[in-house]
């Protein structure tokens, strides 16, 4: 499907100086839209994949953290594209932004934990961090 | 030239990504995390989203892979292969996982297809837009000051979690 709405996307892009014209049917554009939101959403889905796998097969915690970023960044991206494609204004963006400004937070935070795992275990290895107390 | 930009930085951003997770040394994978970053803000500004995109490349770019760098720096140190049985799993959850993305997202796309909405308009700059969403329009105030708050106790969080423990305790 996605694939098929890159090509019909490749096919209007091709066709546009023809029908640059004319003004430009309804289905054209409807195909332009798709075609546009689904490289975006790609992009998206494969910094998603990427960030998951990241923290399923990574054990330092560094990286666990580095995969959050990423899973955090994809979805930073389908708001703003869906908001930028979809007609709503600012509101994907407003809802990014926070959402950047929170993932700031989360890293301050997390990597003090992170020092301080270090300090008391001698090593950030998730699965070697496995008591509350010793 | 909106396509190529889209190419560039979108390139840049799945090429960044598979370089943090094949490449074996975490340095290497930070810098590619930052370049990664840098593909997601230049995906901003194709979008039309520039005031958004600044502030990724200010507060991601310039402060989140910063902190990174200097954890990294502090806590690792040496890099470790993955073992196979991990790779395995992971490849398997990530690959169920995707399918199931495709899927979603080719549902979503049918609909929007179907719907037979086009393009909307070209985008405004966004940073005068913004800044009335949150303070004069006040859309967005309770988000806006709730954020100052929890920013004040990050701070303070931060310092107490990473300082030593001294002998008197605390």
């Amino acid at each position: 499907m996605i694939a098929a709405l890159l090509q019909d996307a490749h096919a209007v892009a091709q066709a546009a100086p023809e029908a640059a014209g004319a003004a430009p049917s309804a289905a054209l554009e409807a195909a332009r839209l798709a075609g546009s939101l689904s490289s975006y959403l790609v992009v998206s889905g494969l910094l998603f994949l990427l960030g998951v796998a990241v923290i399923l097969v990574r054990r330092n915690a560094l990286y666990v953290l580095m995969g959050v970023e990423l899973i955090l960044n994809a979805a930073n991206l389908n708001f703003v594209a869906f908001a930028r494609f979809g007609g709503y204004g600012l509101d994907g963006q407003m809802f990014a932004l926070f959402v950047v400004i929170l993932a700031a937070a989360e890293a301050a935070i997390a990597l003090a934990i992170v020092l301080r795992i270090f300090n008391d275990f001698g090593s950030i290895d998730i699965t070697r961090t496995d008591s509350l107390r010793d | 030239m909106l396509d190529f930009m889209f190419a560039v930085f979108g390139g840049l951003a799945v090429l960044g990504a598979a370089v943090l997770f094949f490449h074996p040394s975490i340095v290497h994978g930070a810098f590619a995390l930052v370049a990664s970053l840098l593909g997601v803000a230049g995906l901003y500004w194709t979008l039309g989203a520039d005031f958004l995109g600044g502030a990724q490349l200010l507060l991601y770019v310039g402060g989140v892979t910063v902190l990174l760098l200097f954890a990294v720096m502090l806590t690792t140190r040496d890099s470790q292969r993955i073992s196979l049985p991990r790779h395995v799993f992971g490849a398997l959850l990530v690959g169920l996982l995707g399918a199931w993305l495709w899927d979603a997202c080719s549902g979503v796309l049918a609909v929007v297809q179907a719907s037979g909405a086009g393009l909307p308009p070209d985008p405004q700059p966004t940073t005068a837009l913004i800044g009335t969403a949150l303070l004069e329009r006040a859309e967005y105030l309770l988000p806006f000051e709730a954020i100052s708050v929890l920013l004040l106790v990050v701070l303070v969080g931060a310092v107490t979690l990473a300082r030593r423990r001294t002998e008197g305790g605390a």
